[in-house]
Parts: structure tokens; C-alpha cells; sequence
């Protein structure tokens, strides 16, 4: 078996706290990632972003990381000197953030951001060919009308929109590994599928690795190959995508008894009973 | 009928050369809760910053309440409708502490037990009052939508528009914000316009949804009409399928 793209062991994040204690906010979460997608689900705040962040080398300053391994193809991410670890960012890996707020430029015309992130990776693509691929990319992703998008601001997208120019920056790209951190969760249904099969199409033709944060078990375990379920900074349970309904953690089978349906009960909905047992201290 | 607590008549809205919102025209009875579903971009967003009076260039007839959005100040007019954001990071200022947040619009109404009812409405809302002294950078997303919600109950509007208030939020919490969003709605009598993408969190919250595309109405259901799937129009089915994938 070849060795995976990705490795991490025993990754813990901390942060100092106001009481000059410390917030264990990942606590030795250890996964593998191939060619393949990969979802991580779980509650907010259970780690799932911090895991991402901490693969790109995007923490905050004072955050406090530890790991045994952290590993990128042959890249030992621990002792990568700060160049080499923004360099990756630019190319080799990218990650599309929660928030298209943090991500995009907010005085840039949109279209000028892609055109960038296409020439940052190829200096002798021409301005004009970069242009063109940004009205496909955008077309694909089944943005109306490409050309007056382009002349945008951020700030004059809709929600879904901002969603879609993000994973277009991302995407142009192609990089090896992408981490999308809950990349459409703005995004309707329909126009979901056809994102998603674009990121589908980089796994399997660009060989991409794809770690995809939500807190949409269904949608994860649907698109993804194999589901992470994070709960309290740790891994409680690893699933084959699509058996989700033989989840055996009773905090993933409390997630699945939240959800409403479209024909559903309207009583109140299950919520989820938090047991200290769950977080086991490693 | 009884007068509705929310009017949208003939509502058109142009962004230069866009238009957003086309010829719209919908009505939220009292105690009601309205769903407005539909493609990315089609101008759902919009409706609801159109009624909270964030949006220049617009025309048509807006009533909460019997109060014509065109001729109250907007200050009065936050007494009867708030908004919930779809983006939970624009509406905390990020130097800003939790607890201050949430009393600002209770402070500039001159309103009593600002404190107190902020850690209320942190109890309400399922964090607790330890969150007040915390700031939106060390919030999570999920933890800074619920204190958007809040914040939106502190003047304790008729009226609550909603845009995507769940879909920054896990499963778990989602359902308690849901549930929490009900009882309101019961116990307080409020209203409620929703912008959703997910059909499923619609249909159990909404009374009644508006499908819409490309700016315009595509046609409004009833719960029932959703549930019998009594639809008329072939992109409220495509909507339909790719939900239930
Ligand atoms: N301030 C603005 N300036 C220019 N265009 C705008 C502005 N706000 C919205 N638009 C445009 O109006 C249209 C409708 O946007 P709106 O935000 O209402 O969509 P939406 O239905 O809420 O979509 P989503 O589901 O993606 O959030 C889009 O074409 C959008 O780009
Ligand atoms: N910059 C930060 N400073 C302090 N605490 C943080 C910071 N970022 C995240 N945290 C904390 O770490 C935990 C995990 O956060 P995160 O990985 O963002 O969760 P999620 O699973 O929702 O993506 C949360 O308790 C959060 O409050
Ligand atoms: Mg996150
Ligand atoms: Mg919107």
C-alpha cells in the first residue's frame, strides 16, 4: 500500500486561558487521509476546524500545538521552517474557511481574486487566459451570469455566492490536498450537488486528497468515503460513508435522532442528552 | 382576515443593473410562520434586509404591523421586526464583549434590567452566562449565531426574519434552536419569516413557504401541499429531489 498523503498523530491544540489555566481544544485526534474524501463531522467547537487549521499551519499565535506526527506527503510538517509551510499554502494545499468574510478580499473585485489565485500558482498564464478560466470556473459552479459576477465586491454576493467564488479560488488551483471547512452550508440544495460533484471531480481526476468539515452528517456520509465523528476535541467513532445508520456511538446516534425531516412530526425535537462519558480523558 | 403582521406588495429591488427582488408579493398573518425557500441568489436575502430598511433601491408597499416600512423610523421600527443574519460573524462587533452585544439594542431603547436579561437570554439561548464576558473571536460559529439570536430577542420584536438561522449550527444545537424558536413563537405570539435551504428544517418550522428562482415567485405551498407533495411547478420538484437525496 502506498503511504498516505496525509498523517497526523496524537494532535493536541490548547489555548491559555484568562485564569492562566489551559483550554484543551483538540486532544489527540490521529487520522490518515489518501486520495480520497474524507469527512469530519461533529458538534461546533468539537475541534474540527483547529484539526484543519493546524494541517495548514494557519493557528493563531498563542495557540499551543502539539503532535507526534504531522505529516504532509513526504513534508514533515513539525519541522517545515515557516517558508516552506506558506509556500504549501499557496499551492500545494489550500483550505476553503468557514467564513468567505476572513477569505476574501473585501475591496477586490472578485473575479480579480480568482484571476490571482490562478496566476500565484502559473506566472505565464496571461491576465486574459486567467480571465477566461474564471468565467468557466464560475459558469460551473452555476453562477448566474459570470461576467457581471466577476465586476462584483464581496460584499454585493449573496451567501451562496461568496460560497461558491471561495471554493472557485480554492479549486483553480488544484491543489493536493484541500481542506473545506464547511464549504456549503450557505448553499441550496440544488446547486449543493453541483459543487460538490466539482470537488468529487478533483478527487478522482486530479488524484486530490479532500478533507470536508460539516456538522451535515447526512450530506458527509453521502459525498465522503470514510466519516470522522469528533466530539469534545477527541475521534469517538470512524464510519463507512453511507452507514451511517449503523452508527454505534451514542453520540452520533444522538445527532441522527435531531434532525427533523420534511415529513416528520412537529413535536419537539430530540436533544441531544451530553454524557461525561463520552469525551473519554486519553 | 386579520390584518397581517407582515405586507410585501408588488416589492421590486434593483442592484444597478441586477434586479434582485421581481415583482414579489406575499403576506405573514399574525403568529404565523413563513418560509422562503429557493436558488442561491434569487433574491430571498434580500426580501428580509429590504424590510429591515438595509436596502437603497427598492419599490413597492412593506408593512409590519400595519406600520409602512417607507414612512417609520427605523428606530421604532426595530421595536416590532428583528433579523437574525445568515452571516454570524457581520453582525458581532469583533472588540466587543458577548454580554454587551446582546444589551446594545436594549440600551439604545432605554429599556430597564438590561443585565439581568442579557444573562437571561444566554441562559435562553443555551450558552450561559459566562459568555458574556467571553469575545466573538473565541466563540465557535455555532456559539456566535446562537448569540445572534439573542441579541435579535432582546427587544422582544412581534416579528423575527430569520436568514438561515440554523445552518451555521450542528445538528444538536439546531434542533434545540429550533425548539427554542417554537416556544417563542408560542408563548410571545411572534411571527416568523425564514430563509432556509434545507426543505426539511421548513417544513417542520413553516406553516407556509414561497418558493422562488431567478428573483421571482415560483409558487407558494402550504405545509400540507409540501407533505402531500402537491406541487405545481417542475423547479419546486427538482428542489424537492435533490432534498430528499
Ligand atoms: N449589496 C448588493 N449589491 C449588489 N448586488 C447585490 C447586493 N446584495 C445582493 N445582491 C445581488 O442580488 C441577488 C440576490 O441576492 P440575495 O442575497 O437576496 O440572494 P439569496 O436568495 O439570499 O441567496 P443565498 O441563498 O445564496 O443566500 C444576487 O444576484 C446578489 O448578488
Ligand atoms: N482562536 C481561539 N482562541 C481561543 N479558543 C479557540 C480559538 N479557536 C477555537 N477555539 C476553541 O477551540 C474549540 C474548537 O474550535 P473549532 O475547531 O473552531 O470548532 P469546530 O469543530 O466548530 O470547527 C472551541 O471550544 C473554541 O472555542
Ligand atoms: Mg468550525
Ligand atoms: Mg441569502
Amino acid at each position: 500500500m502506498t503511504r498516505p498523503l496525509v498523517e497526523i498523530q496524537n494532535l493536541r491544540i490548547a489555548f491559555p486561558t484568562e485564569d492562566g489555566s489551559l483550554h484543551e481544544a483538540v486532544r489527540g485526534v490521529s487520522f490518515t487521509l489518501g486520495r480520497e474524501k474524507l469527512g469530519m463531522v461533529g458538534e461546533s467547537g468539537s475541534g474540527k476546524s483547529l484539526s484543519g487549521r493546524a494541517l495548514l499551519g494557519v493557528l493563531p499565535d498563542y495557540a499551543r500545538m502539539q503532535a507526534d506526527v504531522l505529516r504532509f506527503d513526504d513534508i514533515d510538517l513539525l519541522e517545515a521552517p515557516r517558508g516552506t509551510r506558506r509556500k504549501l499554502r499557496g499551492g500545494r494545499m489550500g483550505m476553503i474557511l468557514q467564513d468567505p468574510k476572513f477569505s476574501l478580499n473585501p475591496v477586490m473585485r472578485v473575479g480579480e481574486q480568482i484571476v490571482e489565485a490562478i496566476r500565484i500558482g502559473d506566472r505565464r498564464i496571461s491576465r486574459d487566459a486567467a480571465r477566461r478560466t474564471t468565467l468557466d470556473i464560475l459558469a460551473t459552479m452555476h453562477i448566474r451570469d459570470p461576467e457581471q459576477v466577476f465586476d462584483r465586491y464581496p460584499h454585493e454576493l449573496s451567501g451562496g455566492m461568496g460560497q461558491r467564488v471561495m471554493i472557485a479560488m480554492m479549486v483553480v488551483r488544484e491543489p493536493d490536498l484541500l481542506i473545506a471547512d464547511e464549504p456549503t452550508s450557505a448553499l441550496d440544495v440544488t446547486v449543493q450537488l453541483q459543487v460538490l460533484s466539482i470537488l468529487d471531480e478533483l478527487v478522482t481526476r486530479r488524484q486530490m486528497g479532500l478533507i470536508f468539515i460539516s456538522h451535515d452528517l447526512q450530506l458527509v456520509s453521502r459525498f465522503c468515503d470514510r466519516v470522522l465523528v469528533m466530539y469534545a476535541g477527541q475521534i469517538v467513532e470512524t464510519l463507512v460513508a453511507g452507514r451511517l445508520n449503523e452508527a454505534r456511538h451514542p453520540y452520533t446516534r444522538g445527532l441522527l435522532a435531531c434532525l427533523p425531516t420534511i415529513d416528520g412530526p412537529l413535536e419537539p425535537l430530540a436533544i441531544l442528552q451530553r454524557q461525561a462519558d463520552w469525551a473519554t480523558q486519553l | 382576515m386579520t390584518r397581517p403582521i407582515l405586507s410585501v406588495e408588488n416589492l421590486t429591488v434593483r442592484f444597478g443593473a441586477t434586479t434582485a427582488v421581481d415583482n414579489v408579493s406575499f403576506a405573514v398573518a399574525p403568529g404565523e410562520s413563513f418560509g422562503l425557500v429557493g436558488e442561491s441568489g434569487s433574491g430571498k436575502s434580500t426580501i428580509l434586509r429590504t424590510i429591515m430598511g438595509l436596502v437603497g433601491d427598492w419599490s413597492g408597499t412593506v408593512q409590519v404591523d400595519g406600520l409602512e416600512a417607507a414612512k417609520t423610523p427605523r428606530r421604532q421600527f426595530a421595536q416590532h421586526v428583528q433579523m437574525v443574519f445568515q452571516d454570524p460573524y457581520a453582525s458581532l462587533h469583533p472588540r466587543h464583549q458577548i454580554g454587551r452585544a446582546i444589551a446594545e439594542p436594549m440600551r439604545i431603547h432605554g429599556l430597564p434590567n438590561a443585565e439581568a436579561r442579557t444573562m437571561e437570554l444566554l441562559d435562553l439561548i443555551g450558552l450561559g452566562s459566562k459568555f458574556a464576558y467571553r469575545y466573538p473571536h473565541e466563540l465557535s460559529g455555532g456559539q456566535r449565531q446562537r448569540v445572534a439570536i439573542a441579541r435579535a430577542l432582546a427587544l422582544s420584536p412581534k416579528l423575527l426574519l430569520l436568514d438561515e438561522p440554523t445552518s451555521a449550527l450542528d445538528v444538536s444545537i439546531q434542533a434545540e434552536i429550533l425548539n427554542l424558536l417554537n416556544r417563542l413563537r408560542q408563548e410571545l405570539g411572534l411571527s416568523f419569516a425564514i430563509v432556509s435551504h434545507n426543505l426539511a428544517v421548513v417544513s417542520y418550522m413553516c406553516d407556509r413557504l414561497m418558493v422562488m428562482q431567478h428573483a421571482k415567485v415560483v409558487e407558494t405551498l402550504t405545509r400540507e401541499q409540501l407533505r402531500n407533495r402537491d406541487l405545481n411547478e417542475a423547479y419546486t420538484r427538482d428542489f424537492l429531489a435533490a432534498s430528499a437525496l
